[in-house]
């Protein structure tokens, strides 16, 4: 087990490089002379070779890279152009708020969507499987800032019980949170329907059931731990579609995370925010899948470790 | 004796009544009622794209302050928004936007990462190695970020959303093919073509490809939908379709300041994406369940 754990951990180091390879050269794609544009429009030449010198612009591309890797490993990801605060200080500020409003979002989602699923599977081709995959279906489907501006105006505005703009208190997390979620509870489902339906073919469930063993006992004992061996990937995977869509939903509700600010750092052409938020999204992400995929090690007993 | 003669010739006659695989699809397909409503859909949709904009009954640009913020009524059904401009005929005519963005973006995404998938199956090697690691990276770019990250390189428009949404749909179209690629490469006929000196564009292109039509139709269909919520999310945050062009999430976005005031600027060219994302999608999982093997039964 360690060793599989050691090794999976050292998989994600080629891909972390290539990451920040691809983000590195991000800057470099801008059309033109970065450093001009950096510097903005009405920028003396003076600035301009500011700017150059921030970026490293005047140094061969290699060395550019190992500098600016050297910097992410000591947390300096230069300046805002917008603040011209550091760019580490503001992500800082606004980094557990995402943080936050993801973990709510996935932990809701996942119980519903497990639910849904389950309850869809063993009544498949009842009423109540037609209505759980409709509305998962649906919930693929629905353009989140639509949902999150249909819940503000029926929330915030005309009944006034919930409040429209994120903030510190809990109560500003239920409408985000359930935007959020709503897409990755429905993934959720569907995935969980039909590993459950998998499940319920298997020969240890008819066993179960020529024992005698009650049906729901069946499908809590046997069918529930097997399927989510397969679901955990799913959640693992639907983390990347929680921080995308985190920008979507917290720009709706004006909430101060990070898809916020990657907003207007890109309305304002604050590219070292861009690239550092960039970096930061994927990052998480690839953390996330790894954890996921050593929690997976740890519940499947039939993976081959090695 | 004779009588089991007689059995065997009975399941004989009903083995011959295989149908082709077409016909065999059409069989299943047709038995998924939601699916055919969402082609039917799908088809309105498309009828609308082509003759929408000449048929609306108001100019989808023309401005009319005496008209502003009317809520829907049967002049105008959707109402007007804050440029008294008739909402109805905007989201008709906006359908020619989404669905145009949303095939050539998967159109372009499925075809490069095809031949992509194609050759990273097919040669293998450092080839593969390097395709691979390059899709896997962009795995690594949670949803719509890349997308956002390309129109900050690219600048805002429609185009660039095009370009940023194919290169998000690219990678699984490379792995969807290179795995099938790989299950085919080493078949009888792959290697009689070889022998008998067919060249690797003949190869990969008349051979191999054709194996994985039905996975790349059955994804192609399912990321239509989620290529025009991304681009619709796109221009919501202003980074795609600008003003005053009825692309529907740009509309959205115009609303949203009126949220309180006119909720009818937003509903509408809302319920327009999901109406049709919802179809794309019922229809890609109608044409998933039909001509998947494994689903039988």
């Amino acid at each position: 087990m360690l060793r599989y754990f050691i090794k999976r951990i050292v998989s994600i180091i080629p891909t972390i490089i290539l990451v920040s390879v691809f983000v590195f050269l991000f800057v470099r794609f801008i059309p033109g002379d970065p450093a001009r544009m950096l510097a903005g429009a009405d920028a003396t030449i003076e600035d301009v070779q500011m700017a150059k010198e921030a970026l490293g612009l005047d140094k061969p591309a290699v060395v550019q890279y190992f500098d600016y890797m050297r910097g992410l490993l000591h947390g300096d990801m230069g300046m805002s152009l917008k603040t011209r605060n550091p760019v580490s200080y503001e992500i800082g500020l606004r980094y557990w708020y995402t943080v936050r409003l993801t973990l709510v979002s996935i932990l809701w989602s996942v119980i519903a969507g497990l639910t849904m699923g389950i309850v869809s599977a063993t009544n498949r081709g009842k009423w109540k499987d037609y209505a759980g995959m409709t509305l998962a279906v649906s919930g693929i489907s629905v353009p989140a800032f639509w949902l999150g501006l249909m819940l503000i105006q029926l929330f915030a505005v005309k009944w006034r019980i919930l409040p429209s703009t994120g903030g510190d208190e809990l109560k500003s997390l239920i409408l985000p949170s359930f935007t959020l979620g709503v897409g990755v509870a429905a993934v959720i489902a569907r995935f969980t329907r039909s590993s459950v339906i998998e499940v319920l073919k298997e020969d240890y469930v008819r066993t179960a059931r020529a024992k005698g063993l009650k049906e729901n006992l069946i499908v809590w004992k046997h069918v529930f731990r097997n399927s989510m061996i397969s679901v955990i990937t799913v959640v693992g995977l639907q983390f990347g579609f929680l921080l995308g869509g985190s920008v979507v939903v917290e720009s709706i509700f004006g909430y101060p995370g990070l898809g916020t600010l990657l907003i207007d750092s890109v309305s304002f052409r604050d590219y070292p925010m861009i690239q550092s938020l960039i970096l930061i999204f994927s990052l998480n992400f690839i953390i996330i899948n790894l954890i996921v995929d050593l929690l997976y090690a740890v519940v499947n007993p039939e993976i081959e470790l090695g | 004796m004779e009588i089991n003669q007689n059995e065997v010739q009975i399941d004989i006659g009903e083995v011959e009544e295989i149908r082709s695989p077409f016909k065999e699809f059409r069989r299943k397909f047709k038995k998924q009622k939601t699916s055919l409503i969402a082609a039917g859909f799908v088809l309105l949709l498309v009828i609308l794209a082509i003759i929408g904009p000449s048929i609306v009954p108001y100019d989808v640009t023309a401005e009319d302050y005496n008209i502003i913020l009317k809520a829907p009524s049967w002049q105008h059904l959707f109402g007007t928004d804050t440029f008294g401009r008739d909402i109805f005929s905007r989201v008709i005519a906006g359908s020619r936007i989404s669905l145009f963005v949303g095939l050539t973006s998967v159109t372009f995404g499925a075809f490069f990462g095809s031949i992509l998938g194609l050759i990273s199956g097919y040669y293998g090697g450092i080839i593969d190695s390097i395709i691979m690691r390059v899709s896997d990276t962009l795995f690594a770019f949670p949803g719509i970020i890349l997308a956002i990250g390309i129109i900050a390189i690219l600048g805002p428009g429609l185009a660039n959303v095009i370009i940023a949404v194919a290169v998000f749909s690219m990678p699984m179209f490379a792995r969807i093919v290179r795995s099938n690629t790989l299950a085919l490469k080493n078949s009888v006929y792959i290697e009689a073509a070889e022998n008998i000196g067919a060249s690797d564009m003949r190869i990969l292109f008349k051979h191999l490809l054709p194996g994985s039509f039905s996975n790349i139709i059955v994804y192609y269909t399912m990321t239509i939908g989620n290529s025009i919520l991304t681009a619709s999310s796109l221009s919501f945050l202003g980074m795609g379709a600008q003003p005053p062009s009825p692309e529907w999430g740009a509309m959205l976005s115009g609303g949203r300041d009126y949220i309180g005031l006119s909720w009818h600027m937003t509903f509408f060219p809302g319920l327009a994406i999901f109406l049709t994302v919802l179809a794309f999608n019922m229809l890609g999982d109608g044409l998933r369940d039909a001509l998947d093997p494994k689903l039988e039964g």
